[in-house]
């Protein structure tokens, strides 16, 4: 049945989401909404990635281009919550389509080169104009949980409920949306783009559109992100953030949503654990570095030794020892004596 | 007039560090079809032991050097520790073509952290050697001082002896024939691999001089979240993309453009628009000629 409906999974997962936030201290209540932030970062980048084979090493300014959005337009147009949200997914989706455009033409190293250099500049670019607030960056304040759901509710349960409830619509979306024409053409034009275009698939504009798609995701996470802080800044979204993300999209496996879980819940750890241990060996240098010597270290681990993540991992085994696995899409085209496949 | 002369001389300077940056990452693509992301990362971890090796030696002279040695040194154990791990495992599947991508940027993260630990968070200054006050003649000073012309001449200097490697000696042979075609290269006797490894040196000896001399030429300091070498990573990236990412004279080309571009922008417009210009001519070389401007069609496959 949950094979089947797989909306009832992700209904059950919001309800168990909604017992464990009754439950928890407020620290932890703000780390769980920090996970459905990053779920859907990563969810982003899993989709450019795994699913249309563009690299980009600079999510996180779409991020910014989201978080900014969205506080701007609540600031300057009192927009109600919901609605800084999609000025955030259209904001970002609008630069996404932009940069989107030059990127169908590049590839590999190219692309990744260009929207690493767009993470590294856009905080600057930022810091020029007085409209996005400097350094100091423009708050963003969605106001108190409505007084309906209780006194005792606290604002940081308020961002958990918001942050899961667009987290989980958002990720039952995608999943369909991958799932669809859009997501088998997307994989095809990954495998072998010459196969896919001679199966009729416009390649360009697959690209285009899958890159629109993730940026307009990444403006969401960056627009809950500035909520669960309260501030759109440079300092929100600095070039880690995008490292982050990447790192979190690998750990998950970018070739499926499946894993998205391990990326989102391993970023938010980490800080966490590296915190216990310098907090035992008492040294300020241990909390400030352990963190990224984790995540770095972590990130090189699972390229080299689990290079398409933990799930597609434990699909490869299973599939070895006999049981069907999910079948690959696969395209071949035969034109005289040449084949052209997607199947490797 | 001398609006100009501050113009070519700014970026004749800039262009010079750029081309140090821009060579190391084109040798580090020719060498094992990677655009080395960490490329910044080594550079600062050269400069910091740069910084290290002067305190302790107390000549700067002979630091750069040794920096650039042991930058070398690192370089090519990385290539031999992680890139050629890399190429056994993940060589299949949805993240062959970005594995080498997100393993250098893993190790971008693992060296900041190092410096993090060794040196800590807060600047460290390294004394140039030499005057930065410019050279005065009669009444007019001009933006040259020693320290630029040294690094101008330090840098077209490394450019000679590199394109003496590369064209008189066998090395310089068994390099291009092995960026060129590795199977062939491979039948003719030449062993590739360690050939990869010694480009990986070269490129972090570039590296090394490109961050030492970024530190003592500009503000001397260094941090771990150095935005400077940041910079220094798109602009070097930025100037082998117009050279074609493939050919060395095309970097340097590629350098001097970019140089001279941001340093007119920066003179006759606004000091602020240095990044959004640079953006904007990677996104413009991309788009109407891909292959760079000395970069043959073939160059660009990846």
């Amino acid at each position: 049945m949950l094979k089947k409906h797989p909306i009832i999974t992700f209904i059950f997962f919001g309800f168990i989401l909604f017992l464990i936030s009754n439950r928890l201290d407020e620290l932890r209540v703000y780390q769980g909404a920090t996970v459905a932030v990053y779920a859907i970062g990563i969810a982003s980048l899993i989709l450019l990635i795994g699913y249309s084979g563009q690299v980009s090493l600079g999510h996180g300014a779409f991020l910014a281009i989201g978080g900014f959005a969205a506080a701007l337009a609540r600031i300057h147009f009192d927009a109600p919550i919901w609605l800084t949200f999609v000025v955030a997914v259209l904001a970002a989706a609008i630069g996404g389509a932009l940069l989107g455009l030059a990127a169908a033409r590049l590839s590999g190293p190219y692309l990744a080169g260009t929207t690493l250099a767009l993470a590294i500049g856009l905080p600057s670019i930022a810091n020029q104009f007085s409209i996005f607030g400097g350094e100091q960056g423009i708050s963003f304040d969605i106001g108190l949980p409505p007084a309906s759901l209780g006194e005792d509710f606290t604002q940081y349960k308020w961002f958990f409920w918001i942050s899961w409830t667009v987290a989980l619509i958002t990720l039952y979306w995608l999943r369909n949306i991958l799932n669809s024409r859009y997501g088998r053409g997307w994989r095809a034009v990954r495998s072998n783009d010459v196969a896919a275009e001679l199966a009729g698939i416009h390649v360009g504009r697959n690209k285009v559109l899958a890159f629109t798609i993730s940026a307009g995701l990444a403006g969401l996470a960056g627009a809950l992100l500035a909520m669960t802080i309260s501030l759109a800044s440079p300092g929100v979204f600095p070039l880690a953030l995008s490292f982050s993300l990447a790192t979190g999209a690998v750990l998950s496996g970018v070739t499926t949503l499946g894993g998205i879980m391990i990326g989102s819940v391993t970023l938010v750890a980490i800080p966490e654990i590296a915190l216990a241990i310098a907090n035992r060996y008492g040294s300020e240098t241990i909390t400030t570095n352990l963190p990224g010597l984790l995540v770095s270290a972590l990130l090189i681990l699972t390229v080299l030794f689990v290079p398409n993540g933990p799930v597609e991992q434990m699909h490869a085994k299973r599939a070895k020892r006999g049981h069907s696995s999910h079948s690959p899409v696969e395209i071949s085209v035969r034109v005289g004596s040449k084949t052209w496949s997607t199947k490797k | 007039m001398n609006q100009f002369l501050d113009m070519v001389l700014i970026g004749i300077s800039a262009a010079s560090i750029y081309s140090l940056m821009a060579i190391s990452m084109v040798l580090v693509w020719r060498s094992t079809r990677v655009v080395n992301f960490a490329q910044a990362g080594m550079a600062l971890l050269s400069a910091y032991i740069g910084y290290e090796l002067v305190a302790r030696v107390g000549n700067f002279w002979i630091a750069l050097p040794l920096a650039m040695i042991l930058g070398a040194a690192f370089s090519a154990f990385i290539e031999f520790v992680l890139m050629r791990t890399l190429q056994k495992h993940s060589s299949q599947g949805a993240i062959a073509a970005i594995a080498p991508i997100i393993a250098t940027l893993g190790l971008l993260g693992l060296i900041r952290a190092t410096i993090g630990f060794i040196w800590g968070h807060a600047d460290v200054q390294i004394e140039p050697p030499l005057s930065k006050v410019g050279f005065t003649f009669g009444d007019t000073t001009i933006v040259m001082s020693p320290m630029g012309l040294f690094v101008v001449l330090f840098v077209i200097a490394l450019m000679i002896i590199v394109s003496i490697v590369f064209q008189k000696t066998n090395i310089g042979l068994a390099l291009r024939a092995s960026a060129h075609a590795p199977e062939i290269a491979q039948l003719a006797g030449i062993r590739v691999s360690g050939i990869r490894t010694l480009g990986w040196a070269i490129a972090g000896a570039a590296g090394a001089a490109a961050g030492i001399l970024q530190t003592v030429n500009g503000t001397g300091a260094l941090s771990p979240e150095s935005l400077e070498f940041s910079l220094l990573l798109v602009f070097g990236f930025i100037a082998a993309v117009i050279g074609g990412l493939e050919s060395l004279p095309g970097a340097v080309l590629g350098a001097l453009i970019l140089g001279l571009v941001l340093a007119a922008v920066q003179i006759y417009i606004s000091g602020a628009l240095v990044f959004i210009v640079a953006f904007l001519l990677l996104l413009l070389v991309l788009i109407l000629r891909p292959q760079g401007f000395l970069g043959s069609k073939a160059g660009r496959r990846a």
